[in-house]
């Protein structure tokens, strides 16, 4: 056997030799690698589940019933119900005939809460847009003195973390005369986004020929017209993947909605959503449900649009 | 913004100094820089102005320059390195758990079979919830009362009785960052699975012919081909360890004692309950400055190690 032969054939028949139960051996790997990964992202969420649709007597069982004997939406009714309930110190007392344990104080904001988060994470989304796609597509298509630099202004501003900025922002927003209003929610969570939402859009503009540029402008189109005309239409998997991202920043946010919020007026869901948990006296199956409630929107938008988000983190991450 | 002036075309330009394409440019970026100048880049100096001064909000009306005095009284603070020293086996702990389970998570969904896409689309829903429920739900399973956790255990015969979770000092720390890593695996696994992508099939395909076996591959290929995406990822995951609040707040309260007294919690009791603006903000810049600090130091490392 000459050295070519034996380099050629040694893993050919080593190959041959193992194919079956290498295959098997892949299958019964991938199989228990899937279901441990399904086990590790979802029985958190499912026991979370199952507690929201379990009465107040069922959920303090030990052991826990994993799956519950007798379902129930009587905690989601409570929520429902509990706008029109006036809570009271000595009302909560009693036990709510609803959810058979004591509903909390703020219950009644949580729909409000909802409207509010729902507010803010749309005038974000908008205004993302509108700031964030001009400025991204002159850093991606026009070359400008100072570009480089302003790309790094940007990702500086990115790593500064946000729990530095809530002294200067809660001044900010109180010498405006908007603590408590909507708008120091917005304004912020603008500032936050906004350079991500910029990082996603640039890559993808970059990754744009840059030919389609000249042709407009040859055909006589106008800096923003082959923005609005061209560029637009053509970056919809970018644009979706941003609408996203603020939304879902803008919804989950809680430190800086913690500084600025203090009545329902301007309350978001996880402000309300927080104040159930400090209080231990309270429904466990309804502080379930309202977390049931929080996590819907969410996770349906992630599951819809799986495909925009990862290709957008991924641009988004690389470009940071 | 007039927009005659974006609209026609490339005329000489009075101004001169500015070509079309760089009025553009600017008219098109005024609105990013009015918006990050005004609640970034201002808020930033700001904080670094309010840092210098004793400025309490129980004292109204009252604001001595201090100089670097509250610099001096955070970092001498045995509270602060406590809580400093918190704030890095925490961070330590997660990065080290998400770094771990993303691989294999990235790993699992770079192989082709059935299945494969749904269990990428469920990876997104610990990213996508809100830290408030994530910290509810894990609030809800550690309960040392009616617990899943407990429950779970008790069936399985690993404890006799019901046992303190969040509330025992030693186990605090480790199960806040259990919570962290379940909601962080997700971004860390979907950055490493791009890596995995952009390796070429070649490398394999040869060390295959070479007689190279699965593991000698996977650590002679798989892993240094990926040193760039973990690099991102633990830059990513320290910078949010290290400047993380929610969990903090809904799980444990910087409690039981100070067991979980981490330098972001402190910040915030410093600042808006004890009301001590200076100091908060001072303690507030310690913190960007080190994560920044932080970020180059580790970015310089694992270049090195490229």
């Amino acid at each position: 056997m000459t050295i070519a032969e034996a380099t050629l054939s040694t893993p050919v028949r080593h190959y041959r030799t193992h194919s079956s139960t290498r295959r098997f051996g892949r299958a019964a790997l991938l199989l228990v690698g899937s279901v441990l990964f399904l086990g590790y992202v979802l029985a958190p969420i499912a026991w979370l589940v199952s507690s929201s649709v379990q009465s107040e007597r069922e959920i303090i069982s030990k052991p826990p019933h994993w799956i519950p004997s007798a379902p129930t939406l009587q905690n989601f009714k409570a929520i429902f119900a509990a706008k029109d309930k006036a809570v009271t110190y000595e009302t909560r007392r009693a036990a709510d005939p609803a959810s058979g344990g004591f509903i909390p104080s703020t219950a009644s904001s949580l729909l409000p809460s909802m409207r509010n988060s729902l507010v803010v994470a749309c005038a974000v989304v908008l205004l993302n847009l509108l700031v964030g796609v001009p400025a991204a597509y002159a850093m991606a298509k026009i070359h400008f003195r100072g570009r480089q630099a302003s790309i790094y202004v940007i990702l500086t501003t990115r790593v500064i973390p946000d729990i530095a900025l809530v002294v200067p922002f809660f001044l900010f927003i109180r010498n405006l005369g908007l603590l408590d209003s909507l708008w120091s929610l917005i304004i912020t969570y603008l500032a936050v986004t906004v350079p991500f939402s910029v990082f996603v859009l640039v890559s993808y503009f970059e990754s744009l020929p840059d030919e389609l540029d000249k042709a407009a402008r040859v055909d006589g189109c106008s800096r923003l017209q082959t923005l609005l005309r061209v560029y637009l239409p053509l970056a919809r998997p970018s644009l979706v993947a941003v609408i996203l991202f603020a939304f879902l920043a803008s919804w989950n946010e809680f430190l800086l909605a913690l500084m600025f919020t203090q009545t329902p007026a301007s309350q978001t869901l996880p402000i309300i959503v927080a104040s159930f948990t400090s209080d231990f006296t309270i429904s466990f199956s309804f502080i379930n449900a309202a977390g049931v409630l929080a996590i819907i929107p969410p996770v349906i938008l992630a599951l819809i649009f799986e495909r925009y988000i990862v290709s957008g983190l991924t641009a988004g991450a690389v470009k940071g | 913004m007039t927009p005659s002036a974006i609209i026609r075309p490339a005329r000489p330009s009075l101004r001169g100094a500015l070509t079309y394409d760089e009025r553009a440019a600017l008219l098109f970026l005024a609105p990013l820089a009015i918006v990050l100048l005004a609640v970034a880049v201002f808020p930033i100096l700001y904080s670094f102005y309010i840092s210098l001064f004793s400025l309490r909000l129980t004292r109204p009306g009252r604001m001595p320059f201090v100089g670097l005095d509250n610099y001096l009284t955070v970092l001498s603070s045995p509270h602060f390195w406590q809580a400093v020293e918190r704030t890095a086996y925490f961070s330590v702990l997660s990065v080290a758990a998400i770094v771990v389970l993303a691989l294999l998570v990235a790993l699992l969904l770079n192989e082709e079979f059935p299945g494969r896409r749904v269990l990428g689309a469920l990876l997104l829903v610990p990213w996508a919830i809100p830290y408030v429920a994530n910290a509810l739900m894990w609030k809800w399973i550690y309960d040392s009362n009616y617990g899943a956790l407990n429950g779970l255990l008790y069936q399985l015969d690993f404890i006799n009785s019901y046992m303190v979770w969040l509330g025992d000092s030693p186990k605090t720390l480790p199960l806040i960052a259990n919570a962290f890593v379940w909601k962080e695996v997700p971004l860390a696994a979907i950055l490493l699975l791009v890596g995995l992508k952009t390796i070429p099939p070649d490398l394999h395909a040869a060390a295959k012919v070479d007689g190279a076996n699965t593991v000698r591959r996977f650590f002679h290929i798989t892993l240094p081909q990926l040193s760039t995406a973990f690099a991102l990822v633990v830059v990513y995951e320290t910078m949010m360890a290290i400047r993380h609040f929610d969990l903090f707040f809904i799980l444990t309260e910087g409690g039981p004692g100070d067991a979980s007294n981490v330098v972001a919690w402190r910040i915030y009791v410093e600042t808006f309950r004890n009301l001590s603006f200076g100091t908060g903000a001072a303690m507030a810049y310690v913190l960007a400055l080190a994560t920044l600090a932080l970020a180059y130091v580790i970015i310089r490392a694992l270049a090195r190690g490229i």
